[in-house]
């Protein structure tokens, strides 16, 4: 699959420099081939998720050696030009840091980000829009690199006609309409007058917001304003998105939609980077994520490799069972367990060896000498805790 | 197998503007300030000195007793010169608010993530500027030196006189680019077109009062190049072959305005970025 992805993309990349019709086809047959890859892709994901629960000790270990597998290969998304789901690389950083006077914003970024959709996640001053303002060429680098399709961004304008870009900030004049303003910056993609109407008539469409596409901005509520922002950074169709923040603001109705739409965006064979410090919002849309914060990379990967790369920090496990002090006297006999405190008919353990204490609770369990264990919850299953792990 | 889809579809390939996107800035600049009733009003009333320059010629080629009225070197000065009042307020009114307004709507952001470099985006704002203030300064006045060529009814006036095509295109563009860079240098660094229009109306006014202090006090007119209009009228003086009003080198008034445009050029390339950085 990892192959196939390559030569869809490599062919993709040829037809954008020759442009003709014929190629034209070609890449819409290899940009096909890649939205069925993705979409087994994501089948594939979501069958994982949902085999999860059950199998979640099974998945660590076959995770674990993918990965040491991938290292032995030499593919480690630190070194490699290939994003840790072995897909060519869409934007490569080496040594990326930008300060500003005494302040860090990004410290000596080494990452691969991948096709597909990726979630960039960090609290608020983690250094997400420092990122993305990196990745967009807003900012030149204080040292190190970054490339975006294969280019190096900064100074180099011609790449956005292939990416597209989605402010945090409100970004439009008040007094134009949604059409008016959507019109007017895809005629610097070099759209003719009334070209630049139906793009910018269709994005707005695809955003829902047709029937106020005559209406001022500055009449538009919060959410349609975020939606303004999302037609115009899709209006020249552009194969990488980069979206910041791009639900803060919207209505639950509106943040279904745009999380839809993201999707489809993904499935249509574009790339998008999204951010957002809320862990449901990035969840809902995609598992592969970068963790970010302090201005550096905590982790990257899915949830459940991220969750392999942070097995030596405690892994919390929530045991409700008829007898929890007597399983938790079973517990202290191992030294993998590192606490141990009760609530109610619960006993929370902490472990420093997931795996092995998994397997004991299953034995345990099984035999019914601990009593009878009536559920097992991990928050470590929840894109929360391995952000709070990772951040605290 | 795919199967191939024959019908029409649009072409999607890469567009290239080919280092024009300054000109779609520009339009759409020129656009939105010509759907103000109140400036086109403005912009008539620019055309005053031309209508009145216009009568003159008629009744100077018509009437042998309006000799006076003669087009020469020095009234074509002085036309340029009752332009400037015009140049000062449309300088303020387009100017003023050509990068501020985009600041304060965080558009360049936005402008600065689509094919487009900083120098086009500063071309197309200057485009849109210096093609109003052309047209209240090089047009008329080369409309006015045609007028008085096809009234003359023969070359003399053309021979004679030459030099006045150049002396007013040059002129006028040293009044345009002066004008323009300050102002948009000035705009750059605010949010509020107001506080712009503020700053250059008293960088303009104050230079000026500056230079006339030292001259209430010393009675010299050698510091004129310390004034924002002395400079272009020395300059003005000199290209059109008349008697120069101050005692300054014209040198030393072209390094003036030059340094004007320099430091104007180096405001506005540290000033118009997609991300504005406080260290």
């Amino acid at each position: 699959m990892t192959r196939l992805r390559e030569d869809a993309t490599a062919g993709q990349a040829s037809q954008r420099e020759d442009a003709t019709a014929g190629q034209a086809r070609e890449r819409e047959d290899a940009t096909a081939g890649q939205a069925r890859e993705r979409e087994d892709a994501t089948a594939g994901q979501a069958r994982e998720r949902e085999d999860a629960t059950a199998g979640q000790a099974r998945q660590r270990e076959d995770a674990t050696a993918g990965q040491a597998r991938q290292r032995a290969d030499g593919h480690d998304s630190a070194t490699a030009s290939q994003g840790p789901a072995g897909s060519p690389a869409v934007v490569e950083s080496a040594k990326l840091s930008k300060w500003y006077g005494q302040v860090i914003g990004l410290n000596d970024v080494t990452v691969s980000v991948p096709a597909g959709i990726t979630g960039l996640l960090g609290p608020n001053g983690a250094g997400k829009s420092t990122f993305m303002k990196l990745m967009t060429g807003q900012l030149k680098p204080s040292k190190g690199t970054i490339t975006v399709l294969g280019q190096p961004i900064w100074g180099n304008p011609s790449i956005f006609f292939r990416v597209g870009f989605c402010p945090d900030q409100d970004a439009f004049y008040d007094r134009m309409t949604g059409l008016e303003w959507v019109a007017a910056l895809v005629r610097l993609n070099g759209y003719s007058e009334a070209e630049s109407i139906d793009a910018a008539r269709r994005a707005l469409d695809t955003v829902d917001l047709l029937d106020a596409a005559n209406r001022r901005i500055g009449a538009y509520s919060k959410g349609m304003r975020q939606r303004v922002k999302l037609a115009q950074a899709i209006v020249h169709d552009p194969e990488l998105l980069i979206l910041d923040e791009p639900l803060a603001g919207m209505d639950p109705l509106g943040r279904r939609k745009t999380i839809r739409l993201v999707k489809d965006w993904a499935r249509a064979g574009k790339t998008i980077i999204v951010s957002s410090h809320i862990l449901h919002e990035i969840e809902s849309m995609t598992s592969n994520i970068l963790l970010i914060n302090n201005g550096r990379i905590l982790a990257e990967g899915n949830v459940h490799q991220i969750r392999d790369l942070i097995d030596t920090h405690p892994h919390t496990v929530h045991i409700r069972a008829a007898d929890p002090h007597g399983l938790a006297r079973r517990f202290l006999a191992h030294d993998d367990v590192i606490s141990l405190r009760f609530e109610e008919g619960a006993v929370v353990v902490q472990t420093a060896a997931p795996d092995g204490f998994y397997a004991r609770l299953t034995e345990l369990a099984a035999s019914g000498e601990g009593g009878e264990i009536a559920e097992v919850t991990s928050p470590d299953d929840n894109l929360q805790a391995v952000f709070q792990y990772l951040v605290k | 197998m795919p199967i191939h889809d024959q019908s029409y579809r649009r072409y999607g390939g890469r567009r290239d503007l080919a280092g024009q996107a300054w000109m779609v800035i520009a339009r759409s600049g020129i656009r939105t300030i010509l759907r103000k009733r109140l400036f086109l009003g403005l912009l008539l009333m620019a055309w005053i000195p031309f209508v009145v320059g216009a009568v003159m010629v008629y009744l100077n080629a018509s009437f042998p007793q309006f000799t006076l009225l003669a087009m020469t070197a020095q009234r074509f000065r002085e036309f340029l010169g009752t332009q400037d009042i015009f140049v000062f307020f449309i300088t303020i009114w387009v100017g003023a608010g050509l990068v501020a307004n985009d600041k304060r709507a965080n558009a360049l952001q936005i402008y600065l993530s689509k094919p487009l470099t900083r120098t086009e985006y500063i071309i197309g704002k200057l485009v849109i500027l210096s093609a109003f203030l052309l047209m209240v300064t090089w047009v008329p006045a080369i409309l006015l030196l045609l007028l008085q060529l096809a009234f003359s009814g023969n070359f003399t006036f053309l021979r004679q006189n030459l030099y006045l095509f150049p002396a007013v295109t040059v002129f006028s563009c040293l009044q345009v680019l002066t004008s323009a860079f300050t102002i948009l240098a000035l705009s750059s660094l605010s949010k509020s077109s107001r506080y712009v229009a503020i700053l250059y109306a008293g960088a303009y006014l104050f230079s000026h009062a500056v230079y006339g202090v030292i001259y209430a006090i010393t009675g010299s007119t050698k510091m004129s190049w310390l004034s924002l209009p002395g400079n272009l009228n020395q300059i003005g003086d000199i290209v059109f072959r008349v008697q120069p009003r101050y005692s300054t080198p014209a040198v030393v008034s072209v390094l003036a305005m030059a340094v004007v445009i320099g430091v104007s050029l180096w405001v506005l390339e540290r000033r118009v970025r997609g991300v504005e950085v406080v260290s």
